[in-house]
């Protein structure tokens, strides 16, 4: 019988695999083929591949216990010994690799006592405590001990053991018991090949030899990030989920979407009951081939959190106490207000936001009704406040408004630029993928204000940093082409055959300017001449130079110019189109790409296509049967200063919390105060709620079924594996809603959304549940043209046909410092935590961050009198706020910066409403800041206190009693 | 109107405007951000800039009184 083993023509969801087996060693990524013979079956495989690997292809299992595929091979347990005709004794498969014509025996007598012997030696110094191991059930060594048939243990427990060693339990999801540890150093060598941290050694040697994290510290004091991939390596119980110990083995699963940071982890959901017992990162999902970060895979806690809303609730003013309501007076409530509101001040004066937390069909069915049952085009989302410049540079300049490669591709990158993102911190997964590559030799190029620690990768080959001034973004990027260009690095190959040459020709004289070269802008930008010099051919001449950028690019007065320069650095080098290349934006929230593509923004339908083309409003009006508005609507500053003007009065709001989120707080506050009808839909009482009328409970992701789009387009499915707690997903109170409103909506499941959404979007005509299920995962486009979708865009030409330079004119930022305010801030994110937090505040998490802090030179410091851990006054133009001191010399001296993970820091107090030119998105990254000693919070802290225990107390139902006599008087 | 909505406005086109200069002369500038308006802009901001811009005007930078005059012309098709 002769095997084919041929991963092209098999599924490509899991490459032909089955993603639950374990095959042992990594696959060859070798072309060429060799056949052995495995126990008589003949197996065509790769060269390279390892004999245990090619065993498990062929469906013979061989014993193991240090080996997986998901590591290097070691060789240290011998398990997997075999014979191997014309060889002498028992090599090890997992280091063997294949040879052509290789006859290999995997069982017989002699390989069953050489394994059995080495079993006994493994648990004559292992506790036999079985049946209450935590890990009973899913145990490899238990396993690996039932196939090889011991029955005996000869040396007895009285010798020297480990079986007193103690447990360590610091850790928040995980305990680690080295006594029932076997020393395979599959943790070892998962945190460094998958995870790339490093944190764990194996201590001393021969009997003495243990596993030890950082400098034989607790788990929580070591560089340890809690990405859980040791946890998830260890074939015994001693690396351990706590969510298992507490409630044991699961008992079913369900593959779906991590709902937090855009690289779209799969994860299968690990079930008991309705129980979800532990996330685990899945091996079958593109995106992170079963790794993942301390969010996804342990942090899912909120879900079941006591804040939760549970159910429906409704009040006339925003300090009278919430009533309890059904569904139906909710939604009848809702609808009169918007309506009532509508009939007294136009059509124009209601709009929403939709969510890119939510899933595509969501968000798709919220731009829906604005569109259709509101009458105007007044949607907007959150991503206006990240990525909309992302949307508008790109567009512009390559024809589509998202990244051009997959997460993968980055393992063919020779250069590695990364601007104004922290991926370690805010995308994780994929920094341990840009890590693998960094390891191996790429050269890594950081252009931020910040030190980032992608920097001190370890085992990283060559890092240069440019660490400008916050809000010099473009000058840099300019002064970068400017080398190109001038020093003779162009592609000119590409340029002239996929690019327009009039743009071309004007970019090239613009950019050859003196005013652009590195010595002009060295002033600006606070770097020096020649290091940008070395980075522009650094990512010129690499071979494959890849540039992945995140909100410190597109959070400025000129985010939109900066994307501009980047595409136009990729086209003049030629790096886009194939693989290893690129420009990447690396999306916040896990749906960010979606909410774009599905028509949030006011100007665009579903697929960035312009509400003022007649073509496409013919299509959907068409389809939903509606007259639609021909005029872009409102975004989210320009829905603010309306209501306050008083011309804008209703909103709904799905998932999101523009209070906290969104910059310059106080004049937030003020908009939302003014609203006569603010429909909230979350799953907490969020800042935004606070001044809501209606409040609608959400459904966490997994409640719900429906699709998320990561940063390299992929559309991932994800799955309902327990009951949403208010009884509807998100989609059906949308639809609730509408109905109410009387325009008709009638879905029965979220497919039947998504079939709508590939009827109208010239992207997604391929897309369908079906081919999801069957595919794992699409990249958009996908469509006749390319049924699988696109893993890598723009490989022939550009949608808009050939690509377009454009002028990048630096402008300074209005947001300048001054003797009054000297210092810059700009804001970023961390590990733990995600965004404005409601979820991650919510979990054990915050064992990492408890409060938002500001780190501030220690020169700039000492001039203050400044010591770690001092309160601080941070003021800016518009507000004040107070927060903890931490010397760091991570920026340069002038620059101060803080996250915005808890609503009571304030950090957005102090954010200006200084924005993109083009897109109004916020220059979260830059605000001129003076910093001193204080003593007491800032007063829009001490109201903050005060508003947020009084809303809470209007929530209970306790309080509802209590003060429902003064309510009224309240009103 | 509120002050602050069309102050809010104005710097917007003004910032349009710096942003946009470098597209030849004034006439093709301004073109370039009339489209800009028209793209991107709804309908109410539009017309409050129109206003503000035929009564007052003062505050809008030359380039963007060219453009917000453009915005107010009646488009050929
Ligand atoms: S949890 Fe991750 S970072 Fe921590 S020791 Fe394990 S693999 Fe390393
Ligand atoms: S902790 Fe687990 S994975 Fe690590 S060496 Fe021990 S048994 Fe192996
Ligand atoms: S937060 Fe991001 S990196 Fe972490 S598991 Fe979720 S999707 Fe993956
Ligand atoms: S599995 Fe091969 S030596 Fe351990």
């Amino acid at each position: 019988m002769l095997d084919y083993y041929d991963p092209s023509k098999t599924d490509p969801g899991t490459g032909g695999l089955n993603p639950d087996l374990d095959y042992g060693t990594p696959p060859s990524p070798s072309d060429a083929q060799v056949s052995v013979s495995i126990d008589g079956t003949t197996i065509r495989v790769p060269e390279g591949t390892s004999v245990l690997r090619a065993a498990a292809l062929a469906g013979i299992n061989i014993p193991k216990l240090c080996a997986s595929d998901n590591l290097e091979a070691f060789g240290s347990c011998r398990l997997c010994a075999v014979e191997i005709e014309g060889q002498r004794g028992y090599p090890a498969s997992c280091t063997t690799p294949v040879a052509e014509g290789m006859a290999v025996t995997t069982q017989n007598a002699k390989l069953a006592r050489l394994r059995r012997n080495i079993m006994e030696l493994y648990i004559s110094d292992h506790p036999l405590d079985c049946l209450t191991c935590p890990a009973n059930g899913n145990c490899e060594l238990q396993d690996v001990a039932g196939t090889v048939g011991l029955r005996k243990v000869r040396y007895g427990f009285q010798g020297e053991n480990h079986l007193d060693a103690e447990t360590d339990d610091s850790n928040p999801y995980f305990s680690f018991d080295p006594s029932k540890c076997i020393v395979c150093s599959r943790c070892v060598r998962a945190c460094e090949e998958v995870q790339g941290t490093f944190a764990l050694t194996i201590e001393g040697r021969g009997f003495e030899s243990k596993v030890a994290a950082g400098q034989s510290e607790p788990f929580m004091d070591s560089e340890c990030v809690s990405c859980g991939a040791c946890v998830q390596a260890c074939p015994t119980s001693t690396l351990m989920e706590k969510s298992v110990i507490d409630a044991g083995q699961p008992e079913h699963s369900v593959v779906t979407t991590c709902a937090y940071c855009g690289v779209g982890c799969s994860f299968k959901a690990e079930m008991k009951g309705d129980q979800l017992v532990r996330m685990v990162p899945y091996k079958g999902g593109d995106a992170n081939h079963g790794h993942s970060c301390v969010k996804g895979r342990f942090a899912f806690g909120y879900a079941t959190h006591k804040d939760r809303i549970k159910e429906p609730m409704i009040r006339e003013a925003t300090n009278a106490p919430w009533e309890v309501v059904s569904w139906d007076e909710a939604i009848a409530f809702a609808a009169n207000k918007l309506k009532d509101t509508q009939a007294k001040y136009g059509r124009e004066s209601i709009g929403g936001i939709t969510s890119s937390r939510c899933t595509n069909e969501e968000t798709y069915l919220v731009q829906k009704l604005i569109r259709a049952a509101f009458g105007n085009n007044n949607t907007d989302t959150c991503a206006r406040v990240c990525h909309s410049p992302t949307g508008y540079g790109l567009k512009t300049t390559i024809g589509e408004s998202a990244g051009t490669q997959t997460f993968d591709s980055v393992i063919k990158a020779d250069t590695i630029v990364v601007i104004g993102a922290n991926p370690t911190d805010a995308h994780p997964v994929f920094a341990s993928q840009m890590r693998r590559r960094l390891r191996e030799g790429a050269t890594l190029i950081v252009i931020d204000p910040r030190r980032i620690d992608l920097l001190s990768t370890p085992h990283g080959g060559k890092g240069l940093h440019l660490p400008l001034r916050p809000g010099t973004n473009v000058a840099m990027v300019n002064a970068l082409a400017h080398v190109v260009v001038t020093e003779g690095l162009e592609d000119t190959a590409f340029i002239e055959s996929r690019c327009e040459p009039r743009q071309y020709n004007e970019w090239r004289e613009f950019i050859a300017g003196e005013r652009n070269s590195p010595e002009a802008m060295e002033a600006v930008t606070g770097v020096s001449a020649q290091l940008v010099r070395e980075a522009a051919r650094a990512y010129a001449e690499a071979g494959n130079g890849a540039i992945y950028y995140g909100l410190g690019v597109t959070e400025h007065s000129q985010g939109s110019t900066m994307v501009m320069g980047i595409a136009n650095l990729a086209m003049a080098t030629g790096n886009i189109g194939r693989e290893g290349v690129g420009v990447n934006p690396l999306r916040g929230q896990n749906n960010v790409q979606g909410s774009c593509d599905m028509g949030s923004f006011p100007h665009e339908l579903p697929g960035y296509q312009h509400v003022g083309d007649p073509a496409v409003r013919a299509r959907f009006e068409d389809v939903w049967g509606v007259t639609i508005d021909d005029e872009p609507g409102l975004r989210i500053p320009n829905m603010f200063d309306a209501a306050i003007a008083g011309s804008f009065k209703a909103m709904y709001v799905q998932g999101e919390d523009i209070a906290q989120s969104d910059p310059n707080t106080q004049h937030v506050e003020v908009a939302l105060s003014a609203l006569d009808c603010l429909i909230v839909q979350d799953i907490f009482l969020n800042e935004t709620a606070k001044f809501a009328h209606v409040l609608l409970p959400g459904a966490t992701f997994l409640e719900k079924n429906g699709t998320f789009t990561n940063a390299e387009r992929r559309i991932n499915r994800v799955r309902k594996v327990m009951a949403p707690v208010a009884g509807l997903e998100d989609w059906e109170v949308t639809m609730a809603l509408s109905n109410a409103l009387g325009y008709p909506m009638d879905y029965r499941h979220p497919s039947e959304i998504m079939d709508e959404i590939a009827r109208l979007t010239p992207t997604f005509t391929g897309v369908s549940y079906e081919k999801l299920d069957r595919l794992g995962s699409i990249q958009w486009p996908c469509n006749e043209a390319h049924p699988d979708g696109t893993p890598t865009m723009h490989t022939l030409d550009f949608p808009i046909g050939k690509g377009r330079f454009a002028v990048t004119e630096y402008v300074a930022s209005e947001e300048k410092t001054n003797r009054k305010f000297p210092l810059l801030l700009t804001t970023g994110r961390i590990l733990s935590q995600y965004n404005v937090g409601a979820q991650t505040r919510r979990t054990e998490n915050s064992q990492w961050h408890h409060e938002d802090v500001l780190e501030i030179h220690p020169s700039d410091a000492e001039l203050r009198g400044v010591h770690e851990g001092d309160w601080l006054g941070v003021s800016s133009r518009v507000g004040q706020t107070v927060l903890r001191a931490r010397i760091s010399e991570r920026m340069l001296p002038g620059v101060v910066y803080t996250t915005f993970h808890h609503p009571g820091s304030g950090a957005n107090v102090i954010t200006t409403d200084s924005s993109d030119w083009a897109t109004n998105c916020p220059e979260y990254k830059v605000t001129a800041v003076q910093v001193e000693k204080v003593t007491q919070p800032s007063a829009w802290q001490r109201h903050f206190e005060q508003f947020d225990q009084r809303q809470h107390q209007l929530l209970t139902p306790a309080a509802i009693h209590a003060e429902a006599s003064d309510a009224t008087a309240l009103k | 109107m509120s002050d602050q909505q069309l102050q809010h406005l104005i710097k917007m086109v003004n910032q349009i405007s710096a942003n946009n200069l470098h597209h030849g002369d004034a006439e093709q500038s301004a073109e370039v951000i009339a489209t800009h308006l028209r793209k991107f802009w709804a309908r109410s901001m539009k017309q409050k800039i129109i206003d503000y811009a035929e009564s007052d005007g003062l505050e809008l930078s030359t380039v963007s009184r060219l453009a917000v005059k453009r915005l107010s012309e009646p488009q050929e098709a």
